[in-house]
């Protein structure tokens, strides 16, 4: 593993060059039931968006959707969901570490769908901006299935001389008939 | 805050009606609270303490208070354009940067103003600076966003939306 940063040797290394295009597993996002009423109802309350395009039956059949359908970017977040029957991760969380920052059983790399690590001995990761690209919204009792790749990886110089790598990953969404609902590309500044 | 019956009538946004530097209508949410933090969190399964501990927040991580989530911000942008774009326009794609933190008491003003438009295989495209302004004149999540919109006695967007050949990035 490259010891960049300020040493003045490139943080792009070809080991890291070796893991741009790297694709993780396509997994399923949603539960096993699918896009079901009362997920979308928590999350469209909490996002405060009263829109009945999300709860009317009557009026979303008079939509040129011709049905429910969910948030922009819903699909996005179902698969941060617990599945049922795994592993409680806010108990493991604590079990680990009782000081626990509450986010310590989150998903690892190593984990199904996740990415190998990026060889980089820059370890602190800041988010540099995300991208959000939209084609269809997902429906009630839709399968999501989400997969990640690192879309690009490129170096930069902060005002200081400090080597970073500006990596960003694509996940894409699609639902059971492959079609792609919705690209979400997340930029991290490691340095 | 709009109400279910102002979507449910909302009027179309032309292509032929936006023009550069309109500043389109915001959306206000706020002054928010530590369980409008919590309720997303718990929408999300988002379990990080400094959105919804404020001990914790302030005593372990030396924040101010406890923050509202990225998340959040990430979907009330894209929530925004689709209010934009109601009934039979499309919220294309948006990007943006996370700035200054949001916290409790704070009032944001989601805002769009146009920055270009142009016609492409027959939908119009508006490029848009959004952000969220929170009530002390500071951006807290400036970015861009692509929206389509119907032109008057024009094609109606296709949905799904696949983007035009030129403009693809997939």
């Amino acid at each position: 593993m490259s010891q960049a940063g300020t040493s003045g040797e490139s943080a792009l290394t070809p080991e890291v060059k070796g893991v741009i295009g790297a694709t993780g597993e396509k997994i399923e996002a949603s539960l096993p039931w699918g896009v079901e009423r009362e997920g979308l109802r928590i999350f469209t309350q909490a996002i405060m968006d009263p829109d009945p395009r999300y709860w009317d039956d009557d009026f979303a059949k008079t939509t040129k959707y011709g049905q429910i359908i969910t948030p922009p970017i819903y699909c996005t977040y179902l698969g941060r969901r617990a599945r049922p029957g795994s592993e409680d991760p806010v108990t493991r969380a604590f079990e680990e570490n009782p000081e626990s920052d509450g986010i310590g059983g989150v998903r690892t790399p190593e984990e199904k769908g996740g990415l190998p690590d990026v060889p980089t001995s820059l370890k602190r990761i800041l988010n540099a901006g995300n991208e959000i690209e939209v084609r269809q919204y997902p429906k009630i009792g839709d399968h999501i299935f989400s997969q990640a790749r690192y879309s690009n990886i490129r170096e930069s110089v902060a005002k200081d001389g400090a080597r970073m790598l500006i990596v960003t990953t694509e996940t894409t969404y699609t639902n059971q008939d492959g079609a792609v609902l919705c690209i979400l590309r997340a930029s991290q500044i490691r340095r | 805050m709009r109400t279910a019956e102002e979507l449910r009538d909302k009027k179309q946004l032309y292509f032929d009606d936006v023009s550069v530097g309109q500043q389109l209508p915001p959306l206000v949410i706020g002054p928010l609270t530590p369980t409008h933090l919590f309720r997303w969190s718990a929408a999300i399964e988002n379990w990080h303490r400094i959105h919804y501990d404020q001990s914790f927040a302030i005593y372990h991580e030396g924040l101010p208070n406890v923050l509202a989530q990225g998340s959040w911000k990430q979907s009330i942008l894209p929530r925004y354009l689709k209010d934009l774009c109601l009934p039979d326009g499309w919220p294309w794609k948006v990007t943006f940067q996370h700035r200054a933190m949001i916290v409790p008491g704070d009032t944001v003003t989601v805002w769009g103003t146009v920055t270009n438009k142009f016609e492409e295989e027959g939908m119009g495209f508006v490029e848009l600076d959004v952000g969220m302004r929170l009530q002390y004149d500071v951006e807290s999540c400036p970015g861009k966003a692509t929206i389509v919109l119907p032109l008057k006695n024009g094609k109606p967007i296709p949905y799904p939306f696949v983007p035009p050949k030129k403009l693809a990035t997939k």
